[in-house]
Formats: C-alpha cells, sequence, structure tokens
C-alpha cells in the first residue's frame, strides 16, 4: 500500500464526507418547507381534480384571492379525477394531504370515517366563513351527521346529454317526463334512421340507476348498505345486455377502445347519462352538436332527481385553520370566482355568485336552462346517503357492468359479485 | 496476514509500528468501504427490506393504511385463494407469462443466430435489434401500442384485408391480451445480447469437426449449438419468466389505467395494484405480493431442478 493511494484515499474520504455533509444540508433545507414563515406568510396547499379548463379558470380565481389576501400564498395541485384519489388517499394517510380540496358526496363519509375532515361549523361559528345564502338547499350536501364537512361550489343533477344532430337525423325528440319505454323506442328509431347506436351503456353507471331506483321507491344506498337486491340488478343488466346484443346500445368493444374520449363524442351513440356540468366536454371533443335531454321517467313524471354538488372540504389536521376558512369562503361567495368559474363545477351554489355570472355562451345557457326546467318541473328530491365505500363500489359498478356487457359475465354472477364487493368496500 | 502473525515476537522498536499500522489501515479500509456502500445499505435498509418485512406482518393483517392494521391470521390469504378476481388475475398472468416468455426467447435466439453471422455493419443491426429493449417499458410506447391495436388502426386495417376482422385487439377481452404478448415479444433485445455472447462462446472446432463428419446445418444447431448455449438459454428463461410474472406497466398503459376490458389485462400486479391504493387493502395486497414471491421462488427452484436434465456445463463433461 503505497503512501500516495493513502492520500488519494484520505482525499476521497474527504470528499465523501463533504458531500454527504451537502446531501444532509440539502435534506434539512428540502424537509423545512413548512408552511409558515418569519413575515406572517402561510402556505396553503390547494387541491382539485378536473381537465384544463378548470384548471385555467382555478388558477385564475387563486390569483385574485391572493391579491386580496397578500399574506396567505396558494400551492396549487391538480391531476385528474382517478389519479387525484390514490395520491390523496396516501397524502391522508401519511398525516399529509393538502389543506383545501375538491370533494364529493361519495368520499365524505369516508374521510370523515377516517378523521381527515375539518368540521367547518367551527370555522363558519368563529366568523371566518359564512354559510348564507346557499341556493336550494345544496348545503345540506356537504353535511354528515351534524357536521359540515364539505361546502358546496356548485349544484349538478343527472342528464341525458344527446347529440343534436343524430336526433335530428331521426327525427325524434326527447320530451320531459318521457318514459323508459319511450326512450327505448327512440333508441330504436335512431338506430333504424341515424344508423347508430342510442346509448353509449347507461346500465353501467352507478348514478343512474340511482335515478332508476329513487323512481321506484329505492335507492342506491340506504345509510350503511345497498338499497336494492341482486335479481333488482340482475334484470337491470340483462335488459343492459339484451340493448347491447341488439344494437341499441353502442358496441363496448368500440367504447373500449375511444378511451378516453366519450363513446358520444366519438359518434358511436347518440346519447350518454352524464352530470349536467360534463355536458362541456362534449363539444370540445366532438364534432357534433349536442344538447341536455330529460331522464327517462317510470311513471310519466318522476325522475328521481336530486341536486349533487362539488365541493370543498379542509384537512382537520391543517396549521391554519383560519386561513383555510377564509379561502372556501372566499372561493365559494365572491362575485368575481362566480364569474370566472361559471358552470364548470355546476350551477353556481351561492345567490352572490349566481347572480353575477351570467351564461353567454350555448354550453352554460344549456346548463341553466336544465336545471331551471328540472326545477319547475319540481321533479327534485333530496340526496340519499352515500356510505364509506361509495367510491369503490361506483368502480366496480362500472367494471362489472363492463363486463356483462362484453357478455364475459353472466349478469346474475356480476350482480353477486357487486353485493360482495360492496361488502368488502362498507367494511374498509 | 504472515506479517500480522508475526509481528507480536518482534521486538519492540521502529519497526513493529508499521503492522499496527497496517490494521489500524485496513481497519480505516473497511471503514471506508462501508461509508461508500452506506447510500446503498441505507437503501436497502430502508426502501427495500424495511417495507418488505413490514408487508410480510400486513399479509397477515386488515389495514386501510388509516387505522392500525389489526391481526387477522390467515384470512386474507382464504379469501384471496376463493376470489374470483384473484383467480382471474392468476389465470391472466399465467397464460401471458406461458406465451409470452418462450416466443420471445425463440425469436431473440433466432435473431441472435443471424445476427452471429459477421458480415458488413453488423454493429448497426445489433443496435437496430436492441433499440426496442431500451424504450419499450416506456409509458409512451404503451400508448402507442394501444393506437397501434385498435379499432381501424394499422393492425386491425391489415387483419382485414385477409378477411379477419376482431374490431380492433384493444377492446376486445379475447384478443387485447395478444397484443401486450406482442409487446413483451417486441423487447427480445436483452436476451438477444445474452444469446449473442452465448454463441460467440462455442468454439469453432467443434463445428468444423461436425462438418467433416458430414453434420448438416441444422444437426449441428441442435448437437452443438444447442447443448453449447443452454446455460445461457437456462439463464434467459429463468430471467424473462420471473419478469413476466411482474408485469405491470404495459397491462396499466395499453388498457387506459384498468387493465380491462373485462379484467382481459387483469395481470397479476395490477390487482395488486388496485387492491392496494385504489380499494386501500393493504392487507389483502400484502397477501397477494407474498404469494407471488413464494410462487416465483417456486418456479425458479422447478427450473434449477430441471436444469440437470437439459443444461449442459462444459466442467461436468470433462
Amino acid at each position: 500500500m503505497g503512501t500516495s493511494r493513502n492520500v488519494e484515499r484520505r482525499t476521497i474520504l474527504k470528499a465523501a464526507g463533504a458531500s454527504a455533509a451537502t446531501l444532509g444540508l440539502a435534506a434539512t433545507t428540502g424537509c423545512g418547507g413548512d408552511s409558515g414563515s418569519g413575515d406572517g406568510t402561510v402556505t396553503l396547499r390547494y387541491a382539485w381534480w378536473g381537465g384544463e379548463p378548470r384548471t385555467i379558470a382555478i388558477k385564475k380565481t387563486i390569483a385574485l384571492f391572493e391579491k386580496k389576501y397578500p399574506k396567505v400564498k396558494i400551492k396549487p395541485e391538480f391531476t385528474d379525477y382517478e389519479a387525484f384519489w390514490e395520491k390523496f388517499q396516501t397524502q391522508a394517510s401519511g398525516g399529509n394531504p393538502p389543506d383545501v380540496f375538491q370533494n364529493a358526496v361519495g368520499f365524505l363519509r369516508k374521510y370523515d370515517k377516517r378523521g381527515v375532515l375539518m368540521d367547518l361549523k367551527t370555522q363558519a361559528d368563529a366568523g371566518n366563513l359564512s354559510l348564507e345564502n346557499f341556493r336550494n338547499g345544496v348545503l345540506a350536501n356537504g353535511q354528515v351527521d351534524g357536521k359540515q364537512i364539505g361546502i358546496p361550489v356548485g349544484a349538478n343533477t343527472m342528464a341525458l346529454v344527446i347529440d343534436l344532430k343524430a336526433f335530428k337525423k331521426a327525427g325524434v325528440e326527447a320530451k320531459m317526463g318521457w318514459t323508459w319505454d319511450e326512450y327505448f323506442d327512440t333508441l330504436q328509431t335512431i338506430q333504424d334512421k341515424a344508423k347508430i347506436a342510442g346509448d353509449t351503456g347507461y346500465f353501467s353507471i352507478m348514478y343512474l340507476y340511482d335515478l332508476y331506483l329513487r323512481q321506484n321507491g329505492k335507492a342506491f344506498f340506504t345509510d350503511a348498505d345497498l338499497g336494492f337486491t341482486e335479481d333488482d340488478l340482475t334484470q337491470w343488466w340483462e335488459d343492459g345486455y339484451k340493448r347491447v346484443r341488439s344494437g341499441l346500445v353502442a358496441d363496448p368493444k368500440k367504447v373500449e377502445q375511444v378511451k378516453p374520449k366519450s363513446a358520444l363524442s366519438a359518434g358511436l351513440a347518440a346519447g350518454e347519462f352524464t352530470w349536467d356540468n360534463f355536458s362541456i366536454r362534449y363539444e370540445g371533443e366532438g364534432e357534433s352538436d349536442y344538447g341536455l335531454a330529460p331522464i327517462p321517467t317510470t311513471d310519466g313524471k318522476n325522475t328521481g332527481q336530486y341536486l349533487g354538488s362539488l365541493m370543498l372540504s379542509a384537512f382537520s389536521g391543517t396549521k391554519h385553520p383560519k386561513e383555510v376558512a377564509q379561502f372556501i369562503d372566499f372561493m365559494v361567495h365572491d362575485p368575481e370566482v362566480g364569474k370566472i368559474m361559471g358552470y364548470d363545477r355546476g350551477i353556481l351554489a351561492t345567490t352572490e355568485q349566481y347572480e353575477a355570472f351570467t351564461p353567454t355562451d350555448d354550453n352554460n345557457k344549456g346548463v341553466k336552462a336544465y336545471e331551471e326546467e328540472v326545477a319547475a318541473a319540481g321533479v327534485l328530491g333530496k340526496i340519499t346517503p352515500h356510505p364509506s365505500g361509495a367510491d369503490v363500489i361506483e368502480a366496480a359498478f362500472l367494471r362489472l357492468g363492463g363486463e356483462v356487457a362484453q357478455g364475459k359475465t353472466k349478469p346474475a354472477d356480476a350482480a353477486k359479485a357487486l353485493f360482495s364487493e360492496a361488502k368488502a368496500a362498507f367494511a374498509g | 496476514m504472515t506479517l500480522v502473525k508475526e509481528a507480536p515476537a518482534r521486538p519492540a522498536g521502529k519497526r513493529s509500528a508499521a503492522p499496527a499500522a497496517g490494521r489500524r489501515g485496513r481497519r480505516r479500509e473497511n471503514l471506508a468501504g462501508y461509508l461508500f456502500m452506506s447510500p446503498w445499505i441505507a437503501g436497502f435498509l430502508l426502501l427495500t427490506a424495511g417495507p418488505m418485512i413490514a408487508s410480510l406482518y400486513y399479509a397477515f393483517t386488515s389495514y386501510n393504511l388509516f387505522t392500525p392494521p389489526k391481526w387477522v391470521g390467515l384470512d386474507n390469504f382464504t379469501t384471496m385463494f376463493q376470489d374470483p378476481r384473484w383467480q382471474k388475475s392468476v389465470e391472466v398472468t399465467l397464460k401471458y407469462v406461458v406465451v409470452a416468455t418462450p416466443l420471445k426467447l425463440l425469436l431473440a435466439l433466432g435473431v441472435a443466430l443471424l445476427l452471429a453471422q459477421s458480415r458488413r455493419g453488423q454493429g448497426l443491426y445489433r443496435a437496430a435489434f436492441y433499440m426496442p429493449s431500451l424504450i419499450g417499458a416506456s409509458v409512451s410506447v404503451g400508448f402507442v401500442w394501444r393506437a397501434l391495436f385498435s379499432d381501424d388502426a394499422i393492425v386491425d386495417r391489415t387483419q382485414k384485408i385477409f378477411g379477419l376482422d376482431v374490431g380492433g385487439w384493444i377492446g376486445n377481452p379475447d384478443y387485447v391480451i395478444h397484443a401486450l404478448v406482442a409487446l413483451s415479444i417486441w423487447q427480445f433485445g436483452a436476451p438477444m445480447v445474452i444469446f449473442l455472447a452465448g454463441l460467440k462462446q462455442v468454439p469453432r472446432e467443434l463445428y468444423e469437426a461436425a462438418e467433416v463428419d458430414g453434420a448438416g446445418p441444422l444437426r449441428r444447431f441442435w448437437n452443438i449449438t444447442l447443448p453449447m448455449i443452454s446455460p445461457v438459454l437456462f439463464f434467459n428463461v429463468l430471467l424473462e419468466s420471473i419478469h413476466a410474472f411482474q408485469v405491470f406497466g404495459s397491462a396499466y398503459v395499453v388498457s387506459d389505467t384498468r387493465c380491462g376490458p373485462a379484467d382481459a389485462t387483469l395481470v397479476y400486479t395490477c390487482y395488486l395494484y388496485q387492491k392496494g391504493f385504489k380499494e386501500a387493502q393493504m392487507g389483502f395486497a400484502s397477501a397477494m405480493a407474498w404469494t407471488l414471491v413464494v410462487a416465483v421462488a417456486l418456479v425458479t427452484a422447478v427450473l434449477f431442478w430441471s436444469q440437470k436434465k437439459w443444461v449442459h456445463y462444459e466442467e461436468a463433461a470433462k
């Protein structure tokens, strides 16, 4: 072992030590991302899911908020729906969810049960957040067991989005109060005259089946269970599969291949059931003109509809509950925010924002007209509970409905599987 | 070593300092070695060994990430073996392993045989054939694959010329797995390079002797090449099947993250992922992971056991 190599080694050791020290330093600074800093500035993390237009609009509203509250900085985090909830679950289990985030009815009980959501009533009592001026009682959508764990930003309802050109070509019309029989007759006419399927796959959509059940005095969920029987669902899926085979409903193989595009905008079918505020996507994706049509009924009147909501929720463990409450207050009440957001997350939930925004484009006008029509028809009922696990069951419903459509699983077996998966989801 | 042993016998003096320093030096050297290894050791303990041990424990618990894990004994395993989706995922994975691995190795060997012959521009050919392996695992190739095998895309149109209309492979539960197999086969570069190295090791004189004895090319391949490269073949079979058992990315991307349609691409790891990260059943997911570890270990053991019968090591022959 020569001295030169010894020296070399010593140098290397020193270098290693130095780099280790730097790494250590870097690590410390990296962890030093505390949300408060010396001058009293507070940083809040705000997360949502949604498309590009929503992200652009929300970023504008954030800038507005930061101007009004210069001591609060907002760090945005956004992704698509499925990735959002995967990420959120991981963050929340590690005690590190965003301070404020977009939420939906199906997730309230799940994360309330896990202690993640703040009861915003205390902040309202402290005067940091107003619970006044919510339209049509939608504030109740964010309440669970007497706690206000979500503040609605909008109100939406299920609708049938139709390809107007295809409906015109077939010479058919969608009328308020039409029955399921009339709906399927219409699909038949569309198939005969416009030569395309009429529906993209109604029977895999949990929220539509919910409406059907509500029309028949039931609901998808009860407080802690499913509100229908295996036989009910078997029948629903058997009818659905029959309509796939007869071509009234689009070929599931084709529907699968145009994803993430919708089968309606891809021209595979003339109609799709979805939330009315989603209708904006079709204009962007597809080449036809699209409009909103009424939900078919069982008795010629009751559509089973109710107003749902996207909401803002807060993390129970946030270090800055006051600022979080102020932020939510600003986002749901400020008229300027309403003007920027429009009906992207549903019809604006508070009167301040609702009155500030006058829709000028066809899409927003259509959403407004649709909800007015539904409200005028007097069919809006109260929202039924969504127990913890509703999100997992919705995904299972979609998947199993798809298996039925592909002819890979018998409706009875799929219904059985849904009940067994639901049991596990409720227990989780 | 001898120096160290003799050292105590020597009278104390100037020279005795050297061995002691040597010992100290060696210790210092070890220390330096460990210091250099420390990032790796820390990474291994914190990111691999620790989580593995934790997941072994979780496999016997019910754990939703939020409430503390609750010991449930073998419940996860019994539920798992009866779960139709788990059975489906095993079926899909086995189908994939059994079809994709041999086909990929066949192609790799075939191309390696062609490339083993010296010709102009062989470096270029080798690079070109290896290329897919470099990019094949990327997400973007998954998207390209989805596009290639969709309705009315190039594969579909080509098929239609021959009167085979399946309306695109991606949406068809009976065909989509073949698109994944094709993607796997296309990435034959790594085993090909290993085969090439093996082929280069086969002594020329064996072929010359065989030729003198009148053996044709097939016979030479069967009686010389194959036995001589059997250790390499064994290595490739082992590596590629272990690899195939763990397929995830291609299934996830090609199926637009749902591992469908109708669970047709629900490979084992994809179901594991859904259980763990979508449904937050970490106990179940851990049980699945350890079952996979045991299954792969068993397959490896069987392969090692079988090599006595078909792998030819030259030392043994002597």
